[in-house]
Order: C-alpha cells, then sequence, then structure tokens
C-alpha cells in the first residue's frame, strides 16, 4: 500500500525546516513533526513576558549557509537580518575595548591598547579569510568515509589534500595551527594585548565544554570570519521579529513548497520492522507511516528513545552512546525598563548596538572554565549579551528593552550533591552580579528575568545535556567522526532513517548546512531506489 | 685516526645525548667520521647518571629508558657495550590516599587480578584497552620511525611510506582505525573513561598523556601523547625500564658502541656559534676560540638553541625566525633526587612488599586530582599537590647506593618555567613540596633523606641545555608532531641553512628516551649527504 507521506521529517527546528523545504521542492510529500507548541527548535521568538519577545534560545545569526537563503527565497518568506555592529568589552579597570565593523575606527581603538596589535589585527583578518577560503567548501560536502574504498569518496579526500597543497606555505601553518591549538596559544602569535587575546578567544568556546587554553578551539575562531548574509562577508546581524523569524521565514517556503507541519505533535517512537523504518508512533497513540523518516532530533533521543536498541547494531550503539554532549551554557533573558549603563563608556550610544562581550581577560575566561571542570557554574562566567530591542523595536514597548545574555559556563552535569533546580536562581544572581560590576545600573532597571539552564535545555527544547549543537564540537566529533564513525552521511544502520540535525556535519549554529545536506543525500538515495 | 684539528671535519655533530650519539653510530656506520662535541665534562645529556652524594647514584634527570628502540639497541650492540636493562615485572604502583596501592604489571593476567580488588569491570576490561591499544601502537610506531613526508612535493618515497601507513591503518579493521582517528585529538580523561570506573586506574593511565607537557587530562590532545609512549611500549600505564648503573650507563654504552665505529667524542667542549657562509654552514666555533670547519653540522640541541642561539639569525629568513619563536616549549617538569638511609615504608604497601617498589611509583590518584595539579600551573604556580612519579632504582641496582641505602628519583609536575616569581627563592618550596607529598603515602620518608637535589625548569634550561626547561625539546602537541615538528615544511631533520641538520627531540618523533629521532636523522642525512 502506499503511505500517505514519502518523508515524515522528525523535529520542526531549522535544520529540519531547511531538510523538509529541499525535500517538497524535489517533489516529495513532506510531513514535519514537531513536539513544541511553535516552531524553530532553538531557533524560536517568544513572548514570554507581555510586549517583550525573545530570542529564547539561540540570538544572533551569522551562518546561515548562503545558498540556502537563495534556493529557498527566504528574503520573500520574510527574512530580514538586521546587521549587529562590532562588539565591547568592558574591563574592571574602567576601559574598553570596542571593535566594530568600521576598519579604520577599529584599528584606531586596537592601536590605543597596542600599535603592534593593531597592524596585527588586518593580518590576522586577511589569514583568516584565507583559511576561510579552505574550510567554506568542506562545510557544503557530504563528509567522506576514510574506511571506504569508493572511487568518489577517495576522490574527495584527495580534493581536500589538494586544496591544501594548493594554499600557500604561511596558509597551510595557520591551517594546521587552527585545527590542532588553543584559542590562545593561536592568539598569542598575533597579539600581545590581553583583552583582546579574551575576547577573541570567546568566540572558540562558545557551546563547548573547552577553556580557551584547550587544544582545537582556535578552529571555531574561524566561524566569526566566516559569517556571511546577503554576501557580505563576516557580518553578524539579528532577524527583525527575532531568530523564530529565521525559522518561521524557513517554515513559510516549506509549506509553499507543499510541506505539511503539525505542531504538537510529539514522537513516541520510530517504527522499525525487519531492519527498515516504516514511519512514527505518537504520543498520542498515532501511528503515521511514511517511506522514508529524516530526523532532526540529537542522536540521543533517535537512537535512545524512538528506537528499541534490537534493531541497532552493538558497535552503532557503543559509538551513540559515547557521543559527547555535555552543555556548557545557559541563558538569562531580561526585560528592561531601560538601558543598561556602563561604567566604560556611560549613557545610550551604539556600544549597545552590537554584542557586549563580559569576557575581560585570558585568565578570566580560563578560570570560569576551570568551575565548571569540577561542577560548579562559574563564579564570574563568560557572558555574550545583545540588546535586539535597540535595532528591532518591534521586540519591546516604547521606551523598554530586551537584553539576551548567553552565558558560559554553566556544566549540565553539576558536582554530586547539586542540581540544577536548586542552583537555577543562584545562577541567575550569578549573571546579574556579573554584569553589574560594569553597568551598576542594572539591578534597578531588571523588569522580568527568565533563567535558562542546561537542563532547561534538554527538557523543553530536546537538547541532549543541554548541548546548543546536538552534540560537542570537539575535533573527534567532528566532519567523518560526526556523529558516529562511518554514520557521518546522514544514514543510519537503519534502512530508510536519516539523520539531518545539528549532530551531523557541519554541526551546530544557525546554518542549515545539515538539513540541506541531508536532503541532497535522501534524494540521491532515492533516485537510486526507483 | 681522527684528521688534524685544523682540517676539515666531514661532520661536526652539537651535543652528545643520546640522540646525538645514535646520529653519530649511524653516520660512522655508512662510512663518515663524525666529532661529537658536547659542552658538558660527561656525555648523555638528560641521560646521565650523577654521584650526587658521596655512595650514592642517580639518574639525575631521566630515570627510565623510553624505552630505547629495539632496532638501536641492536643496530649499537648495547648490551655488548655494557648495557644491562632491568625490567622489573612491577611495572608501576599507583597509591590512593586512601591507603590503597594498585600495581600493574609486565603480565597482563596478573593486572588484571590486582585490578579486581578495585573493579570486576574494570579488569575484564583492561585487557581489552591492552589488545587495542597494542594493536594501535605498532602503527604508531611505524609512523614514528618514518620521516614525515614533504608537504609541499611529497617524493615517490614519501607517498609510499603514506601509503605503507595508511594500508597499516586499514589492515587495523574498522574498529581500531576509526579508534586512531578519533582517540589522537581526544582528552585522555574521556579515554580512560571510556574503558574505565576506578579513578586511581584511569589517572595512572591518564599520566602517560600528560607526562612532561603543559597539558592537564581534560586537554585535548593528550591522548596522542599516550599513543605516541604506546608506540614505543605498548603496556597501557608503561612500563619500567632501567639500565643498570642508571640512565647514564644507556648513554656510556652509546658513546662507547660509537666510537667502536669511529665517531670521536670531545666533552667539556662548548660550541658558541654554528659558522654560515652563503647561507651554508661551514663550521663551529667553540668556546675557546677554536674554530672547528665541517661540511656539514648536526644539531643534537633543542631547534630554538640551534637556530636562534647557536645560529645568527640574520641568515634565517624573519617569517621563519618568527614562526621558530612560536614553537612552543615551555617546561613543566621538576626533579627531586633524594638520598636515603632506608627505605621508607608505605602504608599502602602490607608487609612491607618492596616489589611493588621496584617499577615506578605513581602518586596522583584521580583524573580531578591531576588536572588540578595542572590548573595551578597555567597562572604560574606550581602545584602545592603535585602529580608525581617517583622510582627506587636502588631496590633492583644495588650498586647505586651504599649497602641498606637507596636513592629515590622523582619527576614532579606541574613546575611551570614561567613562574610567578623566582625559581631561585622557590626551589626550597618545592622540594618540601614534594617531600610532604610523598609523605602522605609514606610517613617517615623526611627523616630518612641524607640530602636532597632539586632540578627546577630553569635549571634544566641554565645547566642542561634544554631551552624553557623543555624535557622534550618543544611542547609535544598536536600542531607540534609529525610534519609539524618542529615545523611544517621543516619536519625532515634539514634546516633553511644549507649542510646544518637537527637530530635532536625537538624533530620528529621526539618523545623521550627512544632514539627515534636520532636515527630518523641519521637516516635522511645520509641520503642528503651520499648526494
Amino acid at each position: 500500500m502506499a503511505n500517505a507521506y514519502d518523508v515524515i521529517v522528525i523535529g520542526g527546528g531549522h535544520n529540519g525546516l531547511v531538510n523538509a523545504a529541499y525535500l517538497a521542492r524535489a517533489g516529495k510529500k513532506v510531513l514535519v513533526l514537531e513536539r513544541r507548541h511553535i516552531l524553530g527548535g532553538a531557533a524560536c521568538t517568544e513572548e514570554v513576558f507581555p510586549g517583550f519577545k525573545f530570542s529564547v534560545c539561540s540570538y544572533v545569526v551569522s551562518l546561515l549557509r548562503p545558498e540556502i537563503i537563495r534556493d529557498l527565497d527566504l528574503p520573500r518568506h520574510g527574512l530580514e537580518i538586521l546587521p549587529l555592529d562590532g562588539t565591547f568589552t568592558p574591563m574592571p579597570s574602567g576601559d574598553y575595548l570596542w571593535r566594530v565593523n568600521d576598519h579604520g575606527k577599529t584599528h584606531r581603538e586596537i592601536a590605543r591598547h597596542s600599535r603592534v596589535d593593531a597592524e596585527a589585527y588586518d593580518e590576522f583578518g586577511k589569514a583568516m579569510q584565507a583559511m576561510c577560503r579552505f574550510v567554506k567548501p568542506i562545510l557544503s560536502m557530504v563528509p567522506p568515509d576514510p574506511n571506504t574504498l569508493n572511487p568518489r569518496e577517495l576522490m574527495k579526500l584527495l580534493f581536500i589534500g589538494r586544496r591544501f597543497q594548493g594554499m600557500s606555505s604561511n596558509d597551510k601553518y595557520n591551517q594546521v595551527q587552527l585545527m590542532t591549538m588553543s584559542a590562545i596559544d593561536f592568539l598569542d602569535q598575533w597579539f600581545e594585548t590581553d583583552v583582546l587575546k579574551a575576547t577573541m578567544s570567546a568566540s572558540g568556546i562558545i557551546g563547548t565544554f573547552l577553556g580557551v587554553r584547550s587544544p582545537g578551539t582556535a578552529y571555531v575562531l574561524l566561524h566569526h570570519y566566516m559569517g556571511e548574509i546577503d554576501g557580505a562577508f563576516r557580518a553578524w546581524g539579528f532577524a527583525r521579529g527575532g531568530t523564530g523569524a529565521i525559522s518561521n521565514a524557513i517554515a513559510d517556503a516549506a509549506r509553499e513548497a507543499g510541506v505539511e507541519i503539525r505542531t504538537l505533535a510529539a514522537i513516541a517512537k520510530i517504527i522499525v520492522k525487519d531492519g527498515k523504518a516504516k514511519g512514527v508512533v505518537l504520543t498520542n497513540g498515532d501511528e503515521i507511516y511514511a517511506d522514508t523518516i529524516s530526523s532532526s532530533v540529537d542522536p540521543r533521543l533517535t537512537f535512545n528513545k524512538f528506537i528499541e536498541a534490537e534493531h541497532l547494531p552493538a558497535d552503532f550503539l557503543e559509538d551513540i552512546n559515547r557521543f559527547k554532549y555535555r552543555g556548557s551554557s545557559g541563558k538569562v533573558n531580561m526585560a528592561l525598563d531601560a538601558l543598561p549603563n556602563f561604567k566604560a563608556i556611560p549613557g545610550p550610544g551604539a556600544h549597545l548596538r552590537g554584542a557586549i562581550s563580559i569576557s575581560p581577560s585570558v585568565e578570566y575566561m580560563e578560570k570560569a572554565y576551570d568551575d565548571a571542570k569540577y561542577g560548579n557554574f562559574s563564579r564570574r562566567p563568560y557572558i555574550d549579551m545583545v540588546i535586539p530591542s535597540l535595532t528591532d523595536p518591534s521586540v519591546a514597548p516604547p521606551g523598554k528593552h530586551v537584553l539576551s545574555c548567553f552565558v558560559q559556563y554553566a556544566p549540565y552535569k553539576l558536582r554530586p550533591g547539586l542540581n540544577w533546580d536548586d542552583q537555577k536562581e543562584a545562577f541567575g544572581d550569578t549573571v546579574v552580579n556579573t554584569i553589574a560590576e560594569y553597568a551598576p545600573n542594572i539591578k534597578d532597571i531588571i523588569l522580568h528575568k527568565q533563567v535558562i539552564t542546561p537542563l532547561d535545555l534538554e527538557r523543553e527544547w530536546g537538547l541532549s545535556e543541554g548541548n546548543i549543537f546536538q552534540g560537542e564540537l570537539s575535533l573527534e566529533q567532528l566532519f567523518f567522526l560526526r556523529p558516529a564513525p562511518g554514520y557521518a552521511r546522514f544514514r543510519t544502520p537503519i534502512q530508510n532513517l536519516y539523520m539531518c540535525g545539528s549532530a551531523t556535519h557541519p554541526g551546530g549554529g544557525i546554518m542549515g548546512a545539515p538539513g540541506r545536506l541531508a536532503a541532497l543525500e535522501m534524494l540521491k538515495d532515492s533516485k537510486g531506489a526507483v | 685516526m681522527p684528521e688534524n684539528r685544523s682540517g676539515v671535519r666531514d661532520l661536526v655533530i652539537i651535543g652528545g645525548g643520546h640522540n646525538g650519539l645514535v646520529t653519530a653510530f649511524y653516520l660512522a656506520k655508512a662510512g663518515f667520521k663524525p666529532l661529537v662535541l658536547e659542552r658538558r665534562a660527561q656525555v648523555g645529556g638528560a641521560a646521565i647518571t650523577d654521584e650526587f652524594h658521596p655512595g650514592f647514584h642517580c639518574s639525575t634527570l631521566a630515570h627510565t629508558a623510553g624505552p630505547i628502540r629495539a632496532d638501536i639497541v641492536r643496530d649499537m650492540q648495547l648490551e655488548k657495550h655494557g648495557l644491562r636493562l632491568i625490567t622489573p615485572e612491577t611495572c608501576v604502583t599507583a597509591l590512593s590516599p586512601d591507603g590503597r596501592a594498585l600495581s600493574l604489571y609486565q603480565d597482563e593476567n596478573k593486572s588484571a587480578q590486582s585490578i579486581a580488588a578495585f573493579s570486576q569491570k574494570d579488569a575484564a576490561k583492561y585487557p581489552e584497552f591492552e589488545k587495542s591499544l597494542g594493536k594501535i601502537s605498532k602503527v604508531i610506531a611505524e609512523a614514528l620511525a618514518t620521516t614525515p613526508p614533504d608537504i609541499d612535493h611529497p617524493s615517490g618515497g614519501d607517498m609510499w611510506s603514506m601509503l605503507k601507513t595508511g594500508r597499516a591503518l586499514r589492515n587495523l579493521g574498522k574498529r581500531d582505525m576509526y579508534r586512531v582517528l578519533r582517540w589522537g585529538p581526544m582528552a585522555v580523561a574521556d579515554l580512560v573513561a571510556e574503558y574505565f570506573e576506578t579513578e586511581l586506574l584511569r589517572a595512572v593511565i591518564a599520566a602517560r598523556g600528560i607526562f612532561g607537557t603543559f597539558l592537564g587530562p581534560w586537554s585535548a590532545g593528550s591522548s596522542l601523547q599516550l599513543l605516541i609512549r604506546a608506540a614505543g611500549d605498548s603496556h597501557p600505564a608503561g612500563s619500567a625500564f632501567f639500565a643498570a648503573g642508571g640512565m647514564g650507563a644507556l648513554t656510556q654504552a652509546m658513546a662507547s658502541a660509537a666510537k667502536a665505529a669511529g665517531v670521536e667524542i670531545r666533552t667539556s667542549a662548548e660550541v658558541i656559534e654554528i659558522r654560515v657562509k652563503d647561507s651554508a654552514a661551514t663550521g663551529v666555533l667553540l668556546g675557546t676560540g677554536e674554530e672547528i670547519s665541517a661540511k656539514a653540522v648536526i644539531s643534537n640541541a633543542d631547534p630554538k638553541r640551534t637556530l636562534l642561539k647557536l645560529t645568527d639569525p640574520t641568515h634565517l629568513s624573519p617569517d621563519f625566525v618568527q614562526k621558530l619563536q612560536h614553537f612552543r616549549g615551555n617546561g613543566t617538569v621538576a626533579k627531586v633526587n633524594l638520598a636515603l638511609s632506608g627505605l621508607p615504608t608505605f602504608t599502602a604497601l602490607k608487609n612491607a612488599d618492596t616489589n611493588a617498589l621496584k617499577g615506578r611509583v605513581h602518586i596522583g590518584p584521580e583524573i580531578d586530582y591531576l588536572e588540578r595539579a595542572f590548573d595551578e600551573s597555567k597562572y604560574g604556580n606550581f602545584s602545592r599537590q603535585p602529580y608525581l612519579e617517583a622510582t627506587i632504582p636502588s631496590l633492583t641496582d644495588p650498586t647505586l647506593a651504599p649497602d641498606g641505602k637507596h636513592v629515590m628519583s622523582i619527576y614532579m609536575q606541574y613546575a611551570p618555567y614561567k613562574l610567578k616569581g623566582d625559581w631561585e627563592d622557590q626551589r626550597k618550596a618545592l622540594g618540601q613540596t614534594v617531600v610532604q607529598t610523598i609523605a602522605q603515602y609514606a610517613p617517615n620518608l623526611p627523616e630518612m633523606i641524607l640530602t636532597h637535589q632539586i632540578i627546577t625548569p630553569l635549571d634544566l634550561e641554565e645547566v642542561y641545555g634544554l631551552t624553557g626547561g623543555q624535557i622534550f625539546h618543544g611542547d609535544l602537541a598536536l600542531d607540534q608532531f609529525f610534519t609539524m615538528r618542529p615545523l611544517l615544511d621543516w619536519a625532515r631533520y634539514r634546516t633553511p641553512i644549507e649542510n646544518l641538520y637537527l637530530c635532536g627531540s625537538g624533530t620528529h618523533p621526539g618523545a623521550g628516551l627512544s632514539g627515534g629521532s636520532g636515527a630518523n636523522a641519521a637516516r635522511e642525512i645520509l641520503k642528503l649527504l651520499k648526494k
């Protein structure tokens, strides 16, 4: 008998929706099932307090693949990215470092701290862009399997090798360093200003359980230079209406292509018969059948929760159980009566329109990590703040503001005796107290506060152990090892079951690449099947 | 008969450390007449034995062999030249504060038995881990014995050896091949946790991943260290390889083998400059003012000392100089040697079981303990609760100390070269910390101490010529390994200066007392000299 649907996509996060849209555009009949009442997964906007709309989890966009914006014609579906200009890093001394997109300004500002660094900063930018040119094609490539002898796969390895060969010996040198060094060891070679290194290194640890001195963190520095919006290099921005607007635009494009989307439709299990995925059972008991199942949720949910172990090879299960999540970050969203007033630059101003980074020194960053290693949230955490309401008034009542704080480290596994439900409030207070050291008026202007712990991320958003990337982005979990060696190509040991979430290559961030790449692979297979 | 000193030598080798001697030997075997110039009064570099207290002899720095590569022992006939390796059945004994001890032995089953006292599960897992590590380490060993490929223009030979390594990888089978790829960049704390639940066992194995490095067990890439060490010695926690007479006996045997092969060795001959003309090395200048010209100069000293101190950097491109300055090598290890009036009693060892003490003694009972020790060094302090590796070689080699007396040789980590404050002021404190730490496990140690010898990272640099006090001539890390050791494009024992070569631990593979760097270098240099 013919199924009602060709494909069921589990999870209406941005990757699930991208996956669905590409499949539908290729003529597949697709159903998306989302557990929550709204779409977007971690890329959602919610009116948490009346009149205040928050990008509850993910809060800035940069890596959204341009080909996806083009293919799905997202601007027509309401996507509008507003620029996020610069990073403002206040220091305890009352001094600050304020980098903006304006090259001249940034050069003068860095020179204020160190002339040498100001020069080096330009060189650094150039070097990073050369690196990006090498890495980008890999982001839109299906990882080859080093274990195969399939010539097409080997060609891919060769292709990477050739591109590497093609680089100047300096670029090669930088590339291998980026892939292997710690952010600080790498930056130490370029810069002398501590606060500059500290605030730059921060991008290397976001979402990982690593410190700025941990090898492997240098690579993520690239992402800051890879950001691309409407072709504008390394621009970061907000979506008008919050990150949820991105998901909604993708959902819109998907619906237009014929995708059916159901919210409040939670999966209980994936139906597997003799090694083939046949459909899903919802928590309400409904059974829905399809030729193909595509899961955008993380491997733990897909393989440990929705599928009985007996359907999976022991080796694969062992690898999936070993896949590391280890959420290390939380989120604190605040509704503000007025703007925070920073000691470093008093009053309102452009410095509040960009990212505000609490990363005053390398030692500060590393100590924040030390706390987490032993199961405590950082006494003085790294905080990345944005005030979208300054750029997009639609998200707060007139004169009022929303403040979004990404906070690290908040380890999912607290030390024995502590649990997040008890620590939640203390965690929120720590964040406020930390900010207060730089903007003393913060305590007086908070109308409402929403604290999201790693445990909340797991419970509410289905991110195992609260990892915002559906699995740590550490070297041994990247490329052909993501999420499991031999299964990095969106396929699974179960026929007709695919993965399309951030737990697959190239990983997390509002990139959409996994969803798209998975769709292309699925279409390849379905052609083969005919 | 050596040529007239004023005449042109064919080869001069700077430094008579173990790698320098190995290189000299192989080149002499090939018909060259190398002259080894050693700054100190004795050869051996970091593998030496000193009488540090009347009647008490101790391996001053390195206290166990890497182990030395078997083919090198064979080629140099080191036994014939007086080397006697002592490999006690007990490899390592890890002590825990709760008064328990975990001994691991050469014999897998015996190890499993003593693990069983802590965890049946771990005892069952242990052979599985040893098996995987054994298979994998064979492949790594192959890679360590090859010359890193030329990145820009891989030669046919490079392609071949890459192919061979690739094949060896595939032959591991899918599971183990993926393990290599996965393990390399991993934190060793994660690796051991994948197999074992007992903290003491986790810690003693993880220690191999951090020894001598500026990494903690939670640092990504620390597993690579474990794999590199396993290449020479696939015992999960590492065996114990002593030389009768201390590590100095090993390098003495090497020196004697080298001489027999036709190498000339001069001690107390400090090279203060490498002479360069038209970007080619022409010889060396000694502290005495003596000039020795040579067709080629080979340096056993670390890359920074060789190219930034002994060579006038104006002969190098600014770009190269800058990159070499960034070659990380800040030591984390200090050494404390004790002369003891007797054998201390370790509370964990019932009925004074000396067998447990014949291998290495590991202090660092938990992963977190090791990581906390590392934390302090990140901020420029030496660990107040340090990770220690102690040996009591006099138990297996009575010649080292007078009757009934003993020597204890202790590696202390972490002792950061870049210290807040001054090493001279903190030398005593360091010694006390080490003694007090051991006293927690052997309370009667302090009253048995006849003398301390305390060697700080600064001493390692100033006395033994290890830049930054880095015992491996430069951090062993993912970004300073294989084709990147010491620098990408310069991992083939050559330097930008014609006729100037490197053969020390700052080159691939570079880990410990294996002689690998020296042997690889000799092979490459021969190829080039024969051209």
